[in-house]
């Protein structure tokens, strides 16, 4: 690999508190280094002549990889009909698919967007293997996937018998055992409440045939994520997911975080926010729950929150909240894709539409950017459209638009629908985010979150070179009138360089690679007693559930292509 | 005059074990797919004593028959083969779906022999065959148990198989279906086991070191204008995922075999979607079960033994659920059944269509919809709509004739609906052990599913175009690439004829009646046995296939055999 150096890049970089100055950067062996370490005359040298250059950007939540979004692409041919890019080989893959896009046009167009790191956020452990091999299969970007666990009936077992340890330990290794990154809640409970025919539940209803609450699954699970000091916390996807008035259930969960947390840091992730914040009673009465959440978020340092954030346009709903998907069904009519697993969770496909003239659509499109835009830290709010549920990933630019100029938010509010308006404060909210902002939520705090900060979403001397540069001079651009250019600038980066290697050039992929998969292995830590009896435990609860065998759902190490397993040390 | 029947084609255990145990072109598998069934009473009424000869417009031939009471009268059971394809029809009505049953024929009795596959390969234009089989050699050594094998024979990948090897030789195996059985016990024979590459000018194999095979290869595939990839259903993902790269650098069509089985089920799902459930959900849950069109106790023969009888969560075994077979033949699967619907061939979409109306408390104004009495209609409604947990599993019944994608369409909308009743899922029961993956796979890589083209550098699926009996029928592609499967045994005569006319690769363990015609012949490792790869259920769930030993000497796996293709083909390309 050739050593490279970034000469004169306006550097952005908020982990180091670099606020933006005229820097060098160098590059070694994948990592930066001291840029005078780079001497060799054999070296690239980039000129990035006062351009921006920032880490490379993570997103914490976007359906990217396994069975949901394989559906997807099966029961969506019309998705992929008008979208067709042909090869340009050997340099580049085709690519087709907007809303549940080929493993090429995901990792091209993440990394043409300058992202180098995607959490794919939510799959079954059965159908593990499957999310891994198309995550193997995405050229380009690192990844990460997190487990279904919270209508798992080997978890809800443990938890109704009141077996800590256990639950722990099952929690270790199921992570373990499917190679996966961070436990993940989907509307607790309700999966197993639609596995057995049951309507969905709230926060203190029953989950049927076990003696357990949601909030007891939050509850504990936080509990153990905490325990076995996982570098993510829990990942919720809050109950009532997708009804009005949610937004109530929304706040009860966001205040669980504070009773489970043990580490000096946030313990519970509320995921796309914008479908859980809703108020009124009806869909006609549908008014913005945004305010409220984010006041909670600004009180509430145990949380931290995800947008969702409606950009408008075609989506695929996709989703392990299988009987949210089956009222969605209802209210489109047209497609509807259900799968059940057996033990563990189900889930739901159903295309949509956003549109601009629709009251509800307006309402979903105001909550995310008031949360985002009322929080104080923003080092605990993140930019996500929940792809492709609320809006495509390649729509960020318009979201970092609407964050950062005032006057892009005022052209889309003509557009939208005016008595929903009224309904929402976001019309009055002036702020307007900084580029050092931009670059928090983006690429600083997402590496904090999911603990990654060492190596991840900064530019200090030992970190990935994951580097993003944009064909833009900040000091002399004035971002918050010059809407356009915040547009143009951030759907083609300059170029990027993923693992100390050139794949982006003047806007253009040429080469695919592939990034690696990041795990975490908290069950070796697990001590030998706790876990011998936990296997006994394990063996005949498995043959009692499953249709497969103990040793063919174990997922090996061998099986991905550049797993980078993050052995966690410490138990409590 | 003769009597007027119709057509039923489809797999049976003999069948399946034959071609697994002792190949296709051994007495055995003649005795077990040249043969047709067919109820008592027209035996006699046709004067049959032995032989009959069968006549559809597409040609006509000489079968054993076999009174048999279950198939009803009027209808002609033959297993799926040489034989019965030499009746089959071509046309797929745009629908990438050759119609495979309930074809009209002609029957009537004859004291002329079986005709013997070599005639029918004439038939089809094969000039010349060679069959040259091998069996490997099995290393002896100590006794080793393996556990847990999953099995690479159908769709269910049963991941429970114990096998017992002295070396390579395999010695026992417990709880493998017969079918199973006889494909992992008789691994090591009716191998190719050298590459070969025909004679130009006598048609003769030559045998050839592996790098002549592949440049051979190579060049065939760097010269076509729209080579034809086809097969991978018996292969694993990675080997299916580099048989894409090589589409997409020859910018030809890949298709696997989902094309002739449930390709229909897959367009109706791109246009209404899908309730489907993993194995253990059925076990765990389901009181009522419906097996319509299909037969597991002859395809998918653990299916019972996994689904059917263990005790679940729920339910407490057998006793607990209920079972219910739509058929147009009583079979050994309707025989396990509590009820038994026979529907007249080829109108099950009638009878979806009335389910739907009773479910809406329509009236059906017709007695009987599909031979089916209108009461009978009401009640099934009634047990489907007070089930607490049910499942359709279905099967070619559906696909392969009849309203073909609309059938689906029809019981995909029934399920959807019923859940507004109850919970309700469906699940179809895929054929090879991995012809689900190779849907995943190229969605994946592609959007699609199966029948993508690249002609213009990008994916692009038609049914009724880009789907391989159209290509063949309408001449489109200019070269084969077979890969671990027998389109000459089981595509329809005219789709063999157009076959035969272009440069064939087959890539292939064992000698099928592709490879024997084939113009460059490359042996490759056995996955699941020896060589490793994923593979997914026909519920979705992906396994790792074992390697349980050594491919033979010089005998490469799928994955590495196409690795070196492609870059020899990316060379000749100069894309190097």
């Amino acid at each position: 690999m050739v050593d490279i150096i970034i000469k004169n890049g306006f550097v952005i970089d908020p982990l180091n508190n670099v606020k933006g100055e005229l820097m060098d950067v160098g590059i070694r062996n994948e990592k930066i280094v001291d840029p005078s370490e780079v001497r060799d005359p054999g070296s690239i040298v980039i000129d990035a002549g006062g351009r921006l250059v920032l880490a490379g950007g993570i997103d914490i939540h976007s359906h990217i990889a396994g069975p949901k979004v394989n559906i997807g692409r099966l029961m969506r041919p019309e998705d992929h009909y008008l979208t067709n890019i042909p090869s340009k080989l050997p340099f580049r893959r085709a690519m087709t698919g907007r809303t549940v896009p080929n493993v090429f046009a995901i990792g091209y167009k993440y990394a043409l967007m300058g992202y180098t790191l995607v959490a794919e956020p939510a799959c079954t452990p059965l159908k593990m293997r499957h999310a891994h091999d198309e995550l193997n299969a995405i050229p380009i970007i690192d990844k990460m996937v997190f487990v279904l666990v919270d209508s798992n009936w080997l978890a809800l077992d443990l938890m109704s018998e009141k077996q800590k340890d256990m639950l722990k330990t099952y929690l270790a290794w199921l992570l373990y055992s499917t190679k996966a990154y961070a436990l993940k809640l989907v509307d607790p409970g309700s999966d197993a409440a639609w596995m057995m025919g049951r309507p969905s539940l709230d926060l203190n209803d029953q989950v049927p045939g076990y003696n357990l609450t949601p909030r007891d699954i939050i509850q504990l699970t936080g509990e153990a994520n905490e325990a076995l000091n996982l570098p993510h916390s829990i990942h919720v996807h809050c109950n009532r997911l997708g009804f009005p008035g949610n937004y109530i259930t929304t706040l009860n969960t966001m205040k669980l975080g504070k009773d489970f947390a043990l580490r000096n840091r946030n313990s519970i992730h509320i995921t796309h926010v914008q479908f859980t914040g809703y108020g009124g009673d009806s869909w006609a009465t549908l008014e913005s729950g945004g305010e409220a959440i984010a006041n909670e978020l600004n009180v509430n340092p145990y949380v931290t929150l995800d947008l969702g954030q409606v950009t408008f346009g075609e989506a695929t709903t996709m989703t392990a909240d299988a009987p949210f998907e089956f009222v969605l069904y209802h209210l489109t009519r047209w497609k509807w894709a259900s799968a059940d697993v057996e033990n563990e969770t189900a889930s739901g496909i159903v295309p949509y539409r956003y549109r601009k003239r629709s009251y509800v659509n307006t309402v979903q499109w105001a909550i995310g950017l008031e949360v985002l835009l009322l929080s104080k830290d923003l080092w605990r709010v993140f930019i996500t459209t929940d792809h492709p549920n609320a809006g495509v990933f390649t729509d960020y630019p318009k979201i970092y638009a609407w964050i950062m100029s005032r006057r892009y938010r005022e052209e889309t509010l003509k557009e939208v629908n005016q008595s929903a308006l009224r309904r929402c404060v976001l019309p009055s909210i002036d702020r307007e985010l900084t580029l050092y902002e931009l670059a928090i939520i983006t690429r600083s705090a997402p590496a904090k979150l999911l603990g990654l900060e060492k190596e991840k979403g900064h530019l200090g001397i030992g970190a990935s070179a994951d580097i993003a540069i944009y064909d833009i001079d900040p000091r002399a651009v004035d971002l918050s009138r010059d809407y356009e250019r915040i547009l143009k600038t951030f759907s083609r980066a300059w170029c990027v360089i993923k693992g100390g290697e050139i794949v982006v050039k003047d806007g253009e992929i040429v080469q695919t690679i592939y990034g690696r998969t990041y795990s975490v292995d908290p069950y070796t830590a697990i001590p030998d007693d706790l876990r011998r009896e936990f296997e006994v435990y394990l063996k005949d609860r498995f043959r009692q559930y499953y249709t497969v065998s103990l040793n063919n759902f174990i997922i090996r190490g061998h099986e991905i292509k550049k797993l980078n397993e993050i052995r966690l040390k410490s138990w409590k | 005059m003769p009597l007027k029947f119709r057509l039923i084609t489809g797999r049976t255990i003999e069948q399946g074990r034959s071609m697994e145990a002792e190949g296709k072109f051994s007495d055995g598998y003649r005795k077990a797919v040249a043969l047709a069934e067919m109820n008592p009473k027209d035996v006699e009424i046709l004067g049959i004593r032995n032989n009959a000869k069968i006549v559809s417009v597409y040609g006509s031939v000489v079968v054993g028959v076999k009174p048999n009471s279950d198939v009803p009268p009027g209808l002609v059971f033959i297993p799926m083969g040489p034989w019965a394809n030499v009746l089959t029809l071509p046309a797929t009505e745009g629908t990438g779906m050759p119609t495979l049953k309930n074809i009209d024929v002609h029957v009537e009795p004859t004291s002329e022999d079986p005709t013997p596959l070599s005639a029918i390969l004439e038939l089809y234009g094969v000039e010349k065959i060679s069959h040259r089989p091998t069996e490997r050699p099995l290393a002896i050594g100590s006794r080793r148990v393996v556990n847990d094998v999953p099995c690479p024979f159908c769709g269910e990948v049963c991941d429970f198989l114990t096998v017992e090897l002295e070396g390579e030789k395999i010695t026992r195996i417990l709880n493998a279906c017969p079918i199973g059985h006889a494909k992992i016990m008789n691994y090591h024979k009716h191998r190719v086991l050298t590459p070969m590459i025909k004679h130009e000018v006598n048609g003769d194999f030559i045998e050839v070191d592996l790098e002549q095979a592949l440049n051979r290869a190579a060049e065939i595939l760097a010269t076509a204008k729209y080579p034809l990839i086809y097969g991978l259903s018996n292969t694993c993902v990675e080997a299916i995922e580099l048989a894409v790269e090589l589409a997409e650098i020859t910018r030809g069509v890949i298709d696997n075999t989902t094309t002739l089985c449930h390709g229909p089920t897959v367009m109706a799902v791109q246009e209404v979607g899908a309730v489907k459930i993993t194995l253990g959900m059925a076990m765990n849950l389901a009181d009522t079960m419906v097996f319509w069109g299909c037969n597991p106790m002859s395809a998918h023969i653990n299916h019972i033994r996994r689904v059917v009888i263990p005790e679940g969560k729920f339910v407490k075994g057998r006793k607990e659920r209920k079972i219910i077979v739509v058929d147009v033949r009583r079979s050994e699967t309707a025989k396990l059944a509590d009820i038994f619907i026979q529907v007249e061939p080829g109108k099950d979409y009638e009878l979806f269509t009335a389910l739907r109306m009773a479910l809406r408390d329509y009236d059906i104004e017709a007695p009987n919809v599909a031979g089916v009495p209108r009461e009978k209609i009401y009640e099934l409604v009634d047990i489907m709509r007070t089930a607490r947990f049910g499942v359709i599993f279905f099967g070619m019944g559906l696909t392969q004739g009849g309203a073909k994608h609309k059938n689906l369409e029809e019981v995909i909308k029934l399920v959807q609906e019923l859940n507004e009743w109850s919970k309700w899922t469906l699940l179809p029961m895929r054929g090879h052990y991995n012809v689900t993956g190779s849907n995943h796979a190229m969605l994946w890589l592609t959007g699609y599913p199966y029948g993508v083209e690249f002609s213009r550098g990008f994916p692009k699926m038609i049914p009724g175009v880009t789907t391989t009996i159209d290509l063949l029928m309408n001449s489109e592609v200019d070269a084969a690439l077979i890969i671990a499967s027998d389109p000459v045994a089981h595509f329809p005569q005219k789709a063999v004829e157009n076959l035969m006319k272009l440069p064939k690769i087959v890539i292939d363990p064992f000698w099928s009646l592709t490879a024997g015609v084939a113009d460059v012949l490359i042996p490759s490792g056995v996955t699941g046995i020896e060589c490793e790869g994923t593979v997914y259920r026909l519920d979705d769930v992906a396994l790792k296939v074992k390697k349980l030993v050594d491919p033979p000497k010089d005998v490469l796996c799928d994955t590495d055999i196409l690795s070196r293709l492609i870059s020899k083909v990316k060379k000749l390309k100069r894309l190097a």
